[in-house]
């Protein structure tokens, strides 16, 4: 299977290098109007073709890659390193990205897999579609060469082939991992498609905004697997690495935040220039930046520039990497420079107080908050630059910095719905704003009464005070969103005579999009309400015999044994401990710990008690070695479930925006005479503009 | 699988990879330029879908009276100069 695997990549260059040039030489031929002996359209149709036979030969090294990890092909260097007989087989699927090579193939076949899609779909904008799809070979070509060259998934042993492999990294031994990383690697690959359709209509002075609308769907679905990626990342470090918290601001978990703050930010912004024609130079430069932003991740992650738990693949293909991201925003600078003149805004923003700037102030303190996570992410890059020694930035930086613009941009998603198009009055932001300011101010003097203020035994905590800041704005916003669900839902209930319930459904099915998004923030909106709970986290640790007890917030846990078990992967030793609240027996936890026997290496398994109000988190540490004694650690982590309820409302939300609108009906509306080459009364239908 | 079969079974897809790519079709598929009447109908479009959403959140009580009328104006005069270029183009 390695000669196959070997020679499917090859055969996938070849093909991505000729969709690149032939593609790229049509496009010219077109443009210019240059006789050449062949057609132009024939040559861009055999680009296309080679960009999907592309698909097919990177599907099937990943195949090969695949059957080898099955079959326990340890002939292939990739394969003893990263599996082993025992593994069981969803973690041998894992195998394919748990390791340098074959993460970059996998990175390979999804981008194929994307441009499979897109080649398909040609007929919906031809022109456009091939500079995309041009554009898109460009980057596949860059990453198989990689593949080819620097890093080969099929490279042989050399000597005598082990009976057995080393096994998977323990850590990626939990189910989370067979799924979120091809999510966050969906996220990040996906982003290569509207940054190829932005350059695209940059290139071709595309008229018009309609590329935003057809490539609406393909950020969105990317920026959702991102999402989940992410979220998924952080309930796989809250289970598996044991210290209680979901997020350490570890520079591979900063390479996925900082593409996803652009994104949202494109996401956000591009709404404007489809609507109103603004923000055009703003959106092509964030459609870059979060490209450039997926590669520095990939480099982050492989080029061993920094530390992280995460950087499982790190070698000398950070340069491949520099490089690439250098062509690329050379590439961007030039098309910018020759064709900027196209992206002239069609208006100014009128007011400071509008809903465009409303969205503007969004972009820009996500834009603020990627460049502190980026300052800090590359610190010990520069550091090491200037003094010879890295010197690493730890969570009280990003908390200091981040979590003020986080509170903000909550406040803004709250703002900006409120706010009319173009421009406010005082009238309008006195009938918008009450109640989200009452609800504000109510919350706070509930979360006051209710102790959860920012004295904690009478010295000030930030961190208190940043979550009662955070209730009592989720409570804002979520006020602001459901009264704009509630006003919607009233004028249809008036138009149709359906109740309440039915009309809120009419209204999200008529406009997908809006009320998709506002149940996206209502999710977000949850998601703080959980990472607020932080603030008031509590943790025991203690040395626990059998039958000895120890009290963490209303429980007890009582130790009433230890156990072992083993199987042909790993083996286990359990602490069985029976936890009682109010002196009542409610349930048992049995944190693990394991050994693997591959790689020898350890590994907990905490035990996690979730419920509305709080986790009870245990995790089983060992003996101490001087004592002999089992060390247990609890955690009651506040409303930390809140959080993947979250992350739910925010999948469906972004499901909602993909739905089709219902269609308007169409009336007729007389609109005024314009100064106009003709003028007189135009007849304008305006699809229902009296209902909706 | 031994190396000389998985070269074989390379060889193989290779040809038919080729074979596809290559294949000698009469039709390709053609796109007139896009025109400035196309860019109009589209730019229509949106602005209904901004008319539309104008109204309903002045009748969903988020525009005082005098804030939407004025928005309105602005909207529907943007929207006539356009259908008069529209208009004009397809005359020609």
């Amino acid at each position: 299977m390695a000669a196959f695997g070997s020679l499917c990549l090859l055969i996938a260059l070849a093909l991505a290098t000729y969709n690149l040039l032939a593609g790229a030489l049509a496009l010219r031929l077109l443009a210019t109007g240059q006789p050449a002996r062949i057609a132009p359209e024939r040559l861009a149709e055999t680009a296309r073709r080679a960009g999907i036979a592309g698909f097919v030969a990177v599907t099937g090294a990943a195949f090969a890659l695949v059957w080898a990890v099955l079959t326990n092909d340890f002939s292939i260097a990739y394969i003893l390193e990263h599996s082993n007989r025992a593994l069981p087989v969803p973690y041998k699927f894992a195998a394919l990205w748990s390791g340098q090579e074959g993460s970059l193939l996998f990175w390979a076949w999804l981008l194929a897999g994307y441009g499979f899609i897109l080649r398909l779909r040609h007929r919906t904008d031809v022109k456009l579609f091939a500079y995309a799809g041009t554009i898109l070979a460009g980057i596949q070509t860059f990453f198989l060469l990689v593949l080819n060259f620097a890093a080969p998934p099929f490279s042989l042993l050399k000597g005598a082939i082990p009976d057995d492999g080393n096994g998977l990294n323990p850590l990626l031994q939990y189910p989370e991992m067979v799924i979120h990383p091809p999510l966050l690697y969906l996220g990040y690959v996906g982003f290569s498609v509207p940054f190829a359709f932005g350059l695209a209509a940059l290139m071709m002075r595309y008229p018009g905004e309609k590329w935003i609308r057809i490539t609406r769907n393909w950020t969105l679905v990317t920026w959702l697997f991102l999402t989940c990626g992410i979220f998924l990342g952080m309930h796989w470090a809250y289970a598996v690495l044991g210290w209680g918290g979901y997020w350490g601001w570890d520079p591979v978990e900063n390479a996925s935040l900082m593409p996803w703050l652009t994104g949202t930010a494109f996401l956000h912004s591009v709404t404007m220039q489809e609507r109103k024609g603004i923000m055009k130079t703003w959106n092509v430069w964030l459609i870059f930046a979060t490209f450039l932003l997926t590669m520095l991740g990939t480099m982050l992650t492989r080029g061993g520039l920094v530390s992280s738990v995460h950087a499982f693949a790190q070698s000398s293909i950070g340069y491949w990497f520099m490089a690439f991201m250098a062509v690329v925003l050379v590439v961007c600078l030039a098309a910018y420079g020759v064709q900027r003149g196209h992206l002239k805004n069609e208006r100014p923003i009128e007011s400071l107080v509008s809903r465009e700037s409303s969205f503007l102030f969004n972009n820009l303190v996500l834009l603020l908050a990627c460049f502190v996570i980026l300052w800090g992410t590359l610190f010990p890059v520069f550091t090491q630059l200037l003094n010879g020694s890295k010197v690493t930035v730890g969570a009280p930086f990003y908390n200091a910095v981040a979590v003020p613009i986080g509170l903000f941009l909550l406040f803004l998603a709250g703002v900006g719905p409120l706010l009319p198009w173009r421009a406010t009055s005082l009238k309008a932001v006195k009938r918008n704003f009450v109640l989200p300011v009452v609800a504000l101010w109510a919350t706070a003097l509930f979360c006051l009464a209710a102790g959860a203020n920012p004295w904690k035994d009478g010295v000030f905590e930030t961190g208190r005070l940043y979550a009662l800041v955070g209730f009592s704005l989720a409570a804002a916003v979520l006020t602001a969103i459901v009264t704009e669900f509630l006003r919607g839902a009233a004028v249809l209930r008036k138009q149709t005579g359906h109740n309440l319930f039915a009309s809120l459904v009419l209204l999200a099915r008529r406009n997908t999009r809006r009320y998709g998004g506002y149940l996206v923030h209502i999710g977000v909106v949850i998601v703080v309400i959980g990472l607020c709970g932080a603030a008031f986290n509590r943790s025991v640790e203690r040395e626990l015999g059998v039958h000895g007890k120890m009290s963490v917030g209303p429980y007890t846990l009582e130790c009433t044994g230890f156990t072992q078990d083993s199987n042909d992967n790993y083996d286990s030793d359990y602490a069985l401990l029976n936890v009682y609240k109010d002196g009542k027996f409610v349930f048992q936890v049995s944190p693990e710990r394991r050994v693997y026997q591959a790689s020898g290496q350890p590994q907990t398994m905490v035990s996690i008690h979730s419920t509305p109000e709080w986790d009870l988190y245990v995790v089983y540490e060992g003996t101490n070695p001087d004592t002999g004694q089992p060390i247990v650690k609890a955690f009651l982590n506040p409303l930390v479930g809140w959080i993947w309820i979250g992350l739910l409302v925010m999948v469906s939300g972004s499901l909602l925006a993909l739905l089709p609108s219902l269609a308007p009906q169409a009336v007729a509306l007389r609109a005024p005479a314009a100064e106009a080459p003709i003028g007189r009364e135009a007849s304008l239908e305006t699809g229902n503009p009296g209902g909706f | 699988m031994p190396e000389a079969q998985g070269l074989s079974l390379g060889a193989l897809l290779l040809i038919a990879l080729f074979a596809y790519t290559f294949w000698p079709e009469e039709t390709s598929t053609h796109q007139r330029e896009k025109s400035r009447l196309d860019y109009l109908l589209e730019r229509k479009e949106q602005l209904e879908e901004n008319l539309r959403d104008l109204t309903f959140e002045f009748r969903a009580g988020k525009y005082p009276e005098e804030d939407f009328a004025a928005q309105r104006g602005q909207l529907e005069h943007e929207t006539a100069a356009l259908l008069a270029e529209i208009e004009l183009l397809q005359r020609a």
